[in-house]
């Protein structure tokens, strides 16, 4: 029976629902985290008679034919990259960015990936680097005798240095947009990579025209809405139960056409 | 023998072929592109001898002609695996043998040690140039609706999917597979479809009816044959018996 | 024609009712899906005793007449294009359209397709395409450099490009209609085509009479109510067991007699 096959991939799809809604709400509290989405198609149809087919010698035309359905697939998971909330920590290395705009971090093996997580930190040689601790780029070291560090909304470190009544400026950080963020590969740690897809980088200073601002003592929030979610879960389960209703009439079906005889 | 007795049993043997693709069909009901068969029976009239009987001259005896196979699309269930494909609409997969090319409906393929796509018997699938080798670097393998393959390391080639003239021509060899004297013309536009595969046409129901009808007609029969058995052991016991 | 074909078309139907019902619960998360329902069919009659005929010598006619019918069949499955209910994602690029009219894809076959899911993303060219990187037949691209792309209710695309104050148009998107829906080709992965029963289809601008309107960061839910579907189900099941008891009443019925 077809239906058995169609409630089947009916549920593995709300499974796979459920999956990315649970992700979702796990990472309700990371960093800058983006929130997925699952989208959904219908599968092929077979056709058991041909719509706008002629039903007689008279040219009558079948109206809407015999298409079956044979259920459903997922067809993508698709991040949807909303502002988060911004929430103060008042750490010195915690910035945020607000509007467009991605850090620029080295990971160990040269290739260069993007973040929206910025929460960083001072590595013994006085380099930003992230908490795993790869350095930001462009490198930015902040002198020993550094009494107090300010990083304004344009990215600028300007650092105190004692003794000096002027703060010297130790580097800019730059952000960098994508033509389509959506198509970025998370590779996990709050880590994207470039793909064809997402299309090609393009650095500038924040606060710019189409870059966001920095925050310096902020960090922004996932962007996960728990309500949303929620509902979205109970909604992926009422519709895997459905199809647990339609394999259960299935199989029914097939014990009568078995006690025929 | 008596004609009643004769016409009864060309019933039976008709009933017991009927039987027979019943059986071969309810057995591959879950056979990845199978196409079930039906029996076509046929009157063959002979004349009666001795006279005008009731049913005028001439008696009824059944006779099977023919076996017809349905070609109706069956199913197509979704199975995720990249090697799994299915034809919507007309055509045949072509299937490289030492006797020759045969056809067949059966996607469920899979690759053999050199990295040929192969069916599960190990027979390599056919495509515009030959059978197709994938290599070790190939990890994605792409099919596309109108049968192109191809890895993330470019296009390899295209399947062949071709179509007969007259279906029931073709001839059932075993595995799915069927030979056929016609050329095949290549299909147009073929639906290719990867990651799922055409299940066996067999309509359950149908069959169940008919295992039925069949079973009910041959107990009638043999209760036929058993009632003209009487009929004539005491017909020769009374006509028998001394004055 | 015996009771036993009878009821066998009849669970045959009812098995393809339940069919068509699993698909539509199978697809009750899928964006913009439109539940099927099954047509049925009664089949062709024998008139044993036509209607109006003499019943006696003396003249009179039998009005009912004796017709034995050959059983059901489903002769079409029909689309019930109603609205489905509107859900926020947030996403600028999803959107929903409130009313009549089809998107329309351009396959990469050249060949149009129409469809209401309008969940779409840019891709590396900043060109408006579908899940499957299929490109609107408007070809509306969004230039690199732009920070906000707002899609207003009659279509139209408003960016703002750096540099400029005022919001600039890179386009404006069509919806599509048919004089009868229901009878469009439906291909999978939510797109439909045209046929000869649907008509061909008539471009205008989205709000105008007959064009739904476009709602950005909203996708449009399926318009399968589960209730009716189970129990659409529960009704066809509770067919097919009565077919069945007719067939094993048949099958009594065949059985010779002692």
């Amino acid at each position: 029976m077809r239906s058995l096959d169609i409630a089947a991939t009916g549920m593995i799809a709300q499974q796979r629902n459920v999956e990315v809604v649970s992700n979702n709400l796990a990472n309700m509290n990371t960093t800058a985290f983006t929130r997925r989405r699952t989208e959904f198609h219908d599968l092929l149809y077979q056709n058991l008679r041909r719509v706008g087919s002629t039903s007689s010698n008279a040219g009558t035309v079948v109206p809407s034919g015999v298409q079956l359905g044979l259920g459903v697939k997922l067809a993508a998971v698709y991040r949807i990259h909303e502002q988060g909330n911004l929430t103060a920590t008042d750490n010195t290395f915690d910035l945020a960015v607000q509007g467009k705009g991605l850090f620029e971090i080295t990971l160990p093996t040269g290739e260069a990936a993007y973040s929206r997580d910025g929460t960083f930190q001072l590595n013994a040689n006085g380099e930003i680097v992230t908490h795993d601790g790869y350095p930001l780029q462009p490198g930015i070291t902040v002198p020993d005798n550094a009494v107090d560090v300010t990083i304004n909304a344009a990215g600028e470190v300007l650092v105190k240095i004692e003794g000096q009544v002027n703060l010297s400026n130790v580097g800019q950080i730059q952000l960098t947009t994508f033509p389509n963020e959506p198509g970025l590969e998370a590779i996990g740690d709050n880590l994207y990579l470039e793909t064809p897809a997402s299309g090609n980088p393009t650095s500038g200073n924040p606060a710019d025209t189409d870059f966001g601002s920095i925050l310096q003592g902020f960090l922004e929030t996932s962007n996960v809405n728990a309500v949303e979610e929620i509902s979205n879960l109970i909604s992926a389960q009422r519709a895997y139960e459905m199809n647990s209703k339609v394999i259960q009439t299935s199989d029914e079906m097939m014990g009568t056409l078995n006690q025929l005889r | 023998m008596e004609n009643t007795s004769l016409i009864a049993m060309s019933k039976q043997s008709a009933l017991n072929q009927k039987m027979a693709i019943l059986a071969n069909n309810l057995a591959n009901m879950n056979t990845t592109g199978f196409k079930g068969e039906k029996v076509m029976f046929v009157e063959h009239l002979q004349q009666s001898k001795g006279g005008h009987g009731i049913l005028g001259d001439k008696l009824a005896f059944v006779r099977d002609i023919a076996t017809v196979r349905d070609f109706s699309e069956g199913p197509i269930k979704t199975t995720g695996n990249p090697l799994d494909i299915a034809l919507q609409g007309d055509g045949y997969l072509v299937v490289q043998t030492d006797l020759g090319d045969r056809y067949s409906r059966n996607g469920h393929l899979r690759l053999d040690e050199t990295g040929q796509l192969v069916n599960q018997q190990g027979l390599p699938i056919l495509a515009e140039g030959g059978p197709i080798i994938f290599s070790p670097q190939d990890t994605d393998i792409i099919i596309a609706r109108d049968g192109t393959v191809s890895s993330e390391n470019g296009e390899i080639g295209k399947l062949r999917v071709v179509s007969f003239e007259n279906e029931q021509k073709l001839e059932v060899i075993s595995d799915g597979l069927f030979s056929s004297e016609e050329t095949p013309t290549p299909v147009e536009n073929p639906g290719v479809v990867q990651g799922m595969l055409e299940g066996s046409n067999i309509k359950p129901i149908f069959e169940m009816s008919r295992l039925i009808e069949t079973q009910r007609a041959y107990e009638g029969v043999r209760k036929f044959i058993d009632s003209e058995d009487e009929r004539i052991k005491n017909m020769v016991r009374e006509l028998g018996k001394p004055i | 024609m015996n009771a036993l074909e009878i009821a066998s078309r009849g669970m045959m139907a009812q098995q393809v009712n339940v069919e068509i019902v699993a698909n539509n619960l199978a697809n009750m998360n899928t964006t913009a899906y439109v539940r099927r329902s099954a047509e049925f069919q009664d089949l062709v009659y024998n008139n044993i005793s036509r209607p109006d005929t003499s019943g006696s010598k003396a003249g009179a006619l039998v009005p009912g007449g004796i017709q034995a019918g050959h059983g059901v069949r489903v002769a079409g499955i029909t689309l019930n294009n109603e609205q489905g209910s509107l859900k926020a994602t947030g996403n600028p690029f999803d959107l929903a359209v409130q009313g009549g009219g089809y998107f329309e894809i351009s396959l990469p076959s050249g060949d149009p397709a129409y469809t209401r899911d309008g969940t779409f993303q840019l891709n590396a060219a900043g060109e408006l395409v579908t899940h499957d990187g299929y490109p609107l037949s408007q070809g509306i691209v969004v230039p690199a450099g732009t920070s906000d792309v707002t899609i207003n209710l009659t279509g139209e695309v408003w960016v703002k490009i750096a540099g400029q104050v005022d919001l600039a148009n890179v386009g404006q998107i069509q919806l599509f209609s048919f004089i009868n829906p229901a009878a469009l080709e439906a291909q999978g992965n939510n797109m439909f085509t045209a046929t000869t029963g649907s008509g061909e289809a008539s471009p205008g601008v989205p709000g105008g009479a007959g064009y739904g309107s476009i709602q950005q960061g909203y996708v449009e839910s399926s318009n399968i109510n589960p209730i009716r579907e189970v129990a659409s189900m529960v009704a066809a099941q509770r067919a097919y067991e009565m077919n069945s008891k007719v067939v094993k009443a048949a099958d009594e019925m065949l059985a010779p007699s002692k």
